[in-house]
């Protein structure tokens, strides 16, 4: 038994990094988010329409601001339009298509720049920055 | 069937109707913005448990609660509407959706939108 296993995995542990390098989805998600490719994105993909380029521009008046927004946040909020758990006319169509990878960089990019603030309301703590680090950010 | 049965006086006025009932629902969603910023201070303050953390988590799944500190009013408005309505879904912001009236809702959003980083509440 202890053969079959070794020579099982033998052949197929070339076999499985053999697909996965051939697969484009397993190795975009191997590729850390970026910033400066979610701000090309955002131009090419037409965010920047109603969104501006530094995530501060609100179209129409229900339009949110992303700019600062948690990196996170943004990213469960991509995945949650493109798999129709959260609905919009307009966000539908647009994530329906993102790659998770495109997600992440988008997401970078707002993330990045400054806009949301943050505050703090328990005593004796100043409030952080808008754009302050945080724990889960790429 | 004839220009003249086309125009019949039913129909016109079901046109009428319809043309009234459109101006009043195009009026009824370029209603203004109308909170009170004051006001929403005193609704928020069970908003802060969450939103007023820095980089406080909301868990399964996990992720940082959003900054909402400078978010535009209309969008605030926007999504706690659809939380109440069931279009977004959120074990604890449907509760607390629905916990506000249309006006309250207008009144904590002016309150957040109005909010800079340096505000001390």
């Amino acid at each position: 038994m202890i053969s079959g296993h070794s020579m099982l995995l033998k052949w197929l542990a070339p076999a499985v990094l053999v697909v996965m390098s051939w697969s484009p989805v397993s190795a975009q998600a191997q590729t850390a988010a970026s910033a400066e490719r979610g701000l090309s994105l955002s131009a090419q993909l037409g965010c920047q329409g109603c969104h501006g380029e530094d995530g501060n521009l609100m179209l129409d008046a229900d339009y949110p601001k992303l700019g600062g927004q948690h990196y996170d946040y943004l990213v469960v909020a991509l995945q949650a339009y493109r798999s129709g758990d959260r609905d919009h006319a307009i966000m539908s169509s647009f994530a329906r298509d993102l790659s998770d990878q495109q997600i992440r960089d988008l997401s970078a990019w707002y993330a990045s720049q400054s806009g949301l603030g943050e505050w703090d309301v328990r005593p004796q703590r100043r409030r952080g920055r808008g754009t302050g680090r945080n724990p889960s950010d790429p | 069937m004839t220009l003249n049965a086309l125009f019949s006086k039913p129909l016109l006025a079901t046109l009428w109707l319809a043309a009234i009932v459109s101006v009043g629902l195009d009026s009824a969603s370029a209603e203004t913005l109308d909170g009170d910023a004051e006001r929403g201070r005193e609704l928020a303050f069970t908003c802060m448990g969450c939103h007023g953390i820095p980089h406080y988590q909301n868990v399964y799944p996990t992720y940082s609660v959003p900054r909402i500190a400078g978010q535009s009013e209309g969008y605030i408005v926007a999504a706690l509407r659809a939380y109440r309505q069931g279009q977004r879904r959120h074990v604890t912001m449907t509760a607390q959706s629905h916990a506000l009236n249309d006006q309250e809702m207008k009144d904590v959003a002016a309150f957040f939108a109005a909010m800079t980083e340096d505000d001390d509440t």
